[in-house]
């Protein structure tokens, strides 16, 4: 019967990398509010290019008016936060560039930040984007391929409940 | 219930980190807490909601603690908003 269950049971959801670049773990990220999972488990990439793509098919939950982060409801259900750069908060808005408002549906590869990336970083800041499932915690399987070249046609999260 | 005000201090307003520190500091709770700020209302847990509410600096959010340890629970929320937020 397992094989049975394992041939017709549903496709685990997945998340593409919402940013070409170097997909890393988590744990890498030296900020511990991301590195220690307290937002929810996921990954992080250090971008190679200044565009953030939708990681999935989804609704815009929440673009942040300063560009710098944007979550998105799944229309698998997961609860996906991405967030470009450490404390890039702080640069309210200044290089970047909003594509997407709240409520937008959007299609995998979708255009939603643009950031100018050297910019950024001339500004002294970290560039790199973690990106979390909030209600990771409702997910039984949660795998995570990292350590490796991105971009937005590459599976990074593969979860099922 | 206990219920209690505060008005965001932090200039960058309730931006993903201190949310993420408030929900789980909620998460802790057995008590419900629920956010009401003029931008919408929030359970306190979910930080998709939380963030959802946008809440800038100089923005008076409402939080209402209901349940077995809302005592405990309002006072631990009140220090933790009183040193981070």
């Amino acid at each position: 019967m397992g094989f049975f269950k394992k041939l017709f049971s549903k496709p685990q959801d997945c998340l593409c990398a919402p940013v070409a670049g170097r997909a890393i773990p988590v744990s890498q990220v030296p900020d511990p509010t991301f590195a220690e999972e307290l937002l929810g488990k996921g990954i992080a990439v250090e971008p190679a290019e200044g565009k953030v793509f939708a990681p999935c098919d989804a609704t815009v939950d929440m673009m942040f008016e300063t560009g710098h982060a944007v979550s998105l409801v799944a229309d698998f259900g997961a609860e996906v936060l991405i967030h470009v750069g450490l404390e890039t908060v702080s640069l309210k808005g200044k290089h970047f560039t909003i594509h997407a408002k709240n409520g937008d549906k959007v299609k995998k590869g979708d255009l939603l930040i643009e950031f100018d990336l050297d910019a950024i970083k001339a500004e002294g800041f970290n560039t790199v984007t973690p990106m979390l499932v909030c209600n990771s915690s409702d997910y039984s399987t949660f795998n995570t391929f990292v350590d490796k070249d991105v971009t937005n046609s590459d599976v990074v999260i593969e979860l099922a409940k | 219930m206990k219920e209690f005000n505060h008005v965001i201090a932090d200039p960058m307003g309730l931006h993903a980190r201190p949310a993420g520190q408030m929900v789980k500091a909620c998460a802790a709770f057995a008590s419900k807490v629920t956010i009401t700020a003029p931008t919408g209302t929030a359970d306190a847990k979910r930080l998709m909601a939380v963030m959802r509410l946008a809440a800038k600096q100089g923005m008076e959010l409402t939080f209402k603690v209901e349940g077995p340890d809302e005592e405990k629970a309002a006072a631990e929320l009140q220090a933790f908003l009183a040193a981070n937020l």
